[in-house]
């Protein structure tokens, strides 16, 4: 065989692995642009008759989405902003020396990574609870998704600093440079792209999370769309294009940032999550 | 004062205060509260209790409780049927899909790629879109099984007490798959082309040169992805959340479900808290031995 047919061969097995992994998705638009009698059509309509788009503007005022999304961004804008500061620095100074207090600081923060949420929410909801930070749900929300993503923020970002030659923060330093100013104005900017996509991918986390949320924030104005969804999955649902124009709405600027965002997200990935 | 002062500004001081931000953070909102886990697990919580720092101490009573209730059983056994067989698919598929686009073709690393979408979204999103795959009288996934003839009537898949936790388990495939691929894939590029050549020169077939080359120079790799995998799957909640609620009646309870049910349902904290604790030594054990074993093969 030769090599044009090899490629188009192994193009076309591509594109139908592709495209079954990913019906999932087509799935959940299709669903949520057809009519309410037309996703129980026995066999379903693979394809949708005319689109219904009037779904997307009757759950955005009735399914209260602009509240829910705007508590989604809240939340994930705090745990990033949280996890950035307090992390970057962390992952600057593991980055720079190597003895043994740093692989012991290395294999804590390696440990406190894997804490499961599920499990970690019991202790963290007594404890908040009875300091009286669940007067302030949100804030108690990202403080607890912050502990979970920082170690992983950390790994990532310690990738990216190791890849700054020493010999440059040197430099700044010997033309009068103060330690702060050398990481300011010198290591950060060199290291933004890898910040940039770590942080990125703690905002996707923040943006979807839901085990913390669902157990610290009581009050229905306080919580996040990944609890909005949930209000739909009552049982013997029967709106399922509602429930999938809500999904849609929620994840369609998640996998857009991805789709921008896909070469950066998977060498970030690669470099942190093995080495 | 001023030396302090120095330091902080140029020397040992200013990467001191850098970490300890971090550490003082992380020993706050995870180190404490692993402490005080075991604590509660201890104690006497229900909602009455919850404003105090301190509940009534009860000895065992939780940890005897949970061995025996009967519940208990089923849940250690789903634990270990989700965990191997989530990591199992997600790792041979992943595999076979790592393989697949390493060989030379245009687009492929492109395509690969997109299977991270997957990967991207909310687990509680992926948990509602599988929700609907699985439904039982409407479901498209039903409706291929039954066009292929591979099933004679429609399976209900949430709420049939034998394909309840299959069904959490499909969804966890479908999500954890990409991320196995990818990791493996990285793996796979790193092994050096000549090695290839050389085995074809001696005659090594594609089955023999995976064998004996692929196999072999992947053993670090695959180790961390397993590792990893075991991890990631002990997290697993929101498909749970969003599937089947860990029904009907317990056959799709996991710890980590169970753990979060007896606290935020029947709101026996103490309860949830012991079973907290035993899942947590478990995941730190796991992880030990991975990072452990990572430091020795591929220095961290």
């Amino acid at each position: 065989m030769n090599d044009r047919a090899r490629n188009i061969a192994l193009f076309a097995v591509a594109l139908v692995l592709a495209g079954i992994y990913l019906f999932p998705l087509y799935w959940m638009y299709v669903t949520s642009l057809k009519t309410n009698s037309s996703i129980f059509a026995v066999p379903p309509e693979f394809l949708p008759g005319t689109p219904q788009w009037q779904t997307y503007a009757l759950i955005w005022d009735e399914a209260n989405i602009p509240r829910y999304i705007f508590n989604s961004l809240f939340i994930a804008t705090g745990v990033t902003l949280v996890t950035a500061v307090v992390g970057s620095g962390a992952a600057y100074v593991l980055a720079r020396y190597r003895n043994l207090w740093i692989d012991v600081a290395l294999f804590v923060i390696l440990m406190l990574q894997v804490l499961p949420p599920s499990l970690m929410v019991t202790p963290i909801f007594v404890a908040f609870s009875s300091v009286g930070l669940l007067d302030y749900p949100r804030i108690a929300t990202i403080l607890a998704i912050s502990a979970k993503t920082m170690p992983f923020f950390v790994i990532l970002c310690r990738a990216a600093f190791m890849t700054i030659p020493r010999e440059l923060e040197e430099a700044a330093l010997v033309d009068g440079n103060s330690r702060a100013g050398a990481l300011f104005m010198v290591v950060l900017p060199l290291a933004r792209n890898g910040i940039l996509v770590a942080a990125i991918l703690i905002f996707m986390q923040g943006f979807g999370e839901y085990v913390y949320s669902t157990s610290l924030i009581a009050d229905n104005r306080l919580q996040p769309a990944s609890i909005g969804m949930t209000n739909f999955l009552q049982p013997n649902v029967v709106t399922w294009n509602a429930i999938m124009a809500f999904a849609a709405t929620y994840v369609t600027p998640i996998l857009a940032l991805f789709v921008l965002l896909q070469r950066n997200i998977v060498s970030g990935l690669t470099s942190g999550a093995l080495k | 004062m001023n030396r302090l002062m120095t330091s902080l500004r140029d020397g040992i001081g200013f990467d001191t205060l850098l970490i300890f931000a971090a550490l003082a953070y992380l020993m706050a909102f995870a180190g404490l509260p692993l402490i005080y886990n075991i604590i509660i697990s201890f104690q006497q919580v229900d909602m009455f209790s919850l404003g105090s720092l301190f509940h009534q101490a009860v000895g065992f009573e939780n940890y005897a409780a949970v061995f025996h209730d009967p519940l208990a059983w089923r849940v250690l056994v789903n634990t270990v049927v989700f965990t191997l067989a989530s990591v199992f698919f997600q790792f041979t598929i992943g595999f076979a899909f790592a393989l697949f686009f390493n060989q030379k073709f245009p687009g492929a690393t492109w395509f690969r790629g997109l299977f991270l979408a997957g990967w991207v979204m909310p687990g509680l999103v992926v948990g509602v879109l599988w929700n609907w795959l699985l439904s039982g009288d409407f479901g498209v996934i039903n409706y291929v099984l039954l066009s292929l003839g591979l099933i004679s009537e429609p399976i209900f898949w949430r709420s049939d007490v034998d394909y309840s936790l299959i069904a959490v388990i499909l969804a966890n495939i479908w999500y954890g798959m990409p991320f196995n691929m990818i990791l493996l894939a990285v793996g796979l590029a790193a092994i050096p082309d000549d090695l290839y050549e050389a085995a074809e020169l001696d005659g090594a077939n594609a089955v023999q040169r995976f064998f004996t080359i692929t196999l072999p120079m992947m053993r670090a790799t695959i180790g961390a992805v397993l590792a990893l995998g075991i991890i990631f799957t002990l997290q697993q909640f929101d498909l749970f959340a969003a599937i089947t609620s860990g029904g009907p009646a317990g056959s799709s309870t996991v710890a980590q479900y169970w753990s979060w049910q007896l606290s935020f349902r029947e709101f026996d904290f103490g309860r949830g808290a012991v079973i907290s604790v035993i899942m947590i030594i478990v995941v730190l054990g796991v992880s030990a031995i991975y990072v452990r074993s990572t430091r020795a093969e591929t220095r961290l």
